[in-house]
Parts: structure tokens; C-alpha cells; sequence
């Protein structure tokens, strides 16, 4: 058998560690959006079950916000973009 | 007027009394005057704080256009079926609609909701249907128009979510 050498470069560190950390895809009140409405689309976009998109439906509605899902920034941009799409307020923000 | 699941996956809007059909002819035209800036705003609200500025300025070159096409489209597929949308003096209309037009429905009239509540300041109390304008004000008008399209999307959402069983009788 032959033996190869390989060469291994060591990668440098990176200072964007945006792509690291996790992310939160925040939904924020809104007086027109219906709560049936929201709750279908939580449903729709991310699969929950009806109880769980009801629970993030009214921690929007009484809270003026809830965390509806956490992790990969590029994954997040997308279901900021989704929410958008459905109408609703929806940003992306750093977990803490 | 009556709003019910039809054989072969539609949705039927049924007995639409003449005042019901011309708010419902409105909805495209609603949907179109987006050139106030607080309406431009809500429609297209910033996805996150401005220290991510190269997400909003990718955010701002692709995805607005993306969503914008959405919007139009909804618009555009509403506007388009309610072409079928007669109605004649002393009669009741009716409009029957593909299942698959339920959510451009939605969308449509969330728009014009939006719209219409950012034009006229609505709040969240006089939007939740509980209390009906004494005085008929442009804004009280407007006030039952908007609550009238939430009536419509609670019924399509019913349609569309709770699985409700067609309607033999229609």
C-alpha cells in the first residue's frame, strides 16, 4: 500500500462568529393580524402542533412578543422571510 | 351572506347581499393604494435592528421584491376571481372559489385589513368586534369594512384548518 503524506492546513480562526451562535426568530403584536390567522401560519411554518402555535400565539398577543424558534442564522433569516410573507411583524434577533 | 366548504374542494360564498358584494369588489382596490409611507411601513416592516445592516440591505435588494411579488400576486388572483362575482338588483349573489385560492384569500384581505387600519389608526379595541359604531363616520364605516374582511378570513381559516366537511346543501 502507498503511503501518502498529507498536508494539513491549519484553518485560522474567524472573528464572524455570527454563523455560530444562535439565533432567535422573534414575532411581535399586531392589532389586525387575527389569532386564528397567526396561529395557522405558526402551524404552517414551522409545524407545530396546534397547541404549541396557540401558546406562541398568545404569548404575542399578551406579552407583545414570543420567541417562536431558536437557532441557525441562515435558517432564521428564512422564517423571518416566511412570517414576512404571511404578513406578520417578525424579526431576526442574537439569543442571549 | 354565507361562506361554506363545496364538493370537489372549493369554497363557496353564497347569498352575498349587494352591499356585501361591493365591499368584497373593493378588497383588490384596497390592497393597491399602498403609497402612504405608514402603510408602506407596516407592509414591508424591518426584519430586524439596524446594526444587522448588510442583512437589511440584502434583505432590502432581495427579499422586498420577493414579498411584494407575493403581495401582488394575492392581489391579482383575488381580483381575478371576483370577475365571476355578479350580482343583479334584488338578488343575492354568489362566488365559488378552487380550495387552493383560500390562502391568497387570506393574504389579500390580511393586506387590506392592514391597510385600512394604518390609513385610519385603528386600534386593537375597536378592531376586536366587540362594539359596534354608534356614529357612521368615514372612520366608523371603514371600521366595519375592516371586521367585515376579518369575518371573511375566520371563515376561510375554519375552512382551511378545522377541516370543515363540504356542504351537500349548496
Amino acid at each position: 500500500m502507498a503511503e501518502t503524506t498529507t498536508t494539513i492546513t491549519k484553518a485560522e480562526p474567524t472573528t464572524d462568529t455570527q454563523l455560530d451562535i444562535p439565533w432567535n426568530v422573534v414575532v411581535h403584536n399586531d392589532p389586525v393580524n387575527l389569532m386564528s390567522y397567526v396561529t395557522m401560519v405558526f402551524q404552517k411554518i414551522f409545524g407545530y402542533s396546534r397547541d404549541r402555535a396557540k401558546r406562541h400565539m398568545l404569548e404575542v398577543h399578551q406579552k407583545g412578543r414570543s420567541i417562536v424558534w431558536t437557532g441557525a442564522r441562515e435558517r432564521a433569516e428564512f422564517y423571518v422571510q416566511q412570517l414576512h410573507s404571511y404578513l406578520l411583524l417578525a424579526t431576526l434577533e442574537k439569543a442571549e | 351572506m354565507l361562506i361554506r366548504r363545496l364538493r370537489q374542494d372549493a369554497i363557496g360564498f353564497v347569498e352575498i347581499e349587494p352591499i356585501e358584494a361591493e365591499l368584497l369588489r373593493q378588497v383588490p382596490a384596497v390592497c393597491g393604494a399602498t403609497d402612504e409611507e405608514t402603510v408602506r411601513k407596516r407592509l414591508f416592516s424591518e426584519p430586524a435592528e439596524e446594526t444587522e445592516s448588510q442583512f437589511l440591505k440584502d434583505w432590502e435588494e432581495f427579499v422586498r421584491p420577493e414579498l411584494r411579488h407575493i403581495f401582488f400576486s394575492a392581489r391579482m388572483l383575488v381580483e381575478e376571481d371576483l370577475k365571476a362575482l355578479q350580482s343583479r338588483p334584488g338578488r343575492h349573489a354568489r362566488l365559488d372559489l378552487p380550495l387552493s385560492h383560500g390562502e391568497p384569500w387570506l393574504n389579500a384581505l390580511n393586506q387590506a385589513r392592514l391597510i385600512l387600519a394604518s390609513q385610519y389608526g385603528l386600534t386593537e379595541k375597536e378592531l376586536s368586534m366587540q362594539k359596534i359604531p354608534k356614529l357612521f363616520s368615514r372612520r366608523d364605516l371603514v371600521l366595519l369594512q375592516t371586521n367585515f374582511y376579518a369575518a371573511i378570513q375566520e371563515r376561510i381559516i375554519d375552512i382551511l384548518v378545522g377541516g370543515e366537511q363540504e356542504d351537500e346543501r349548496v
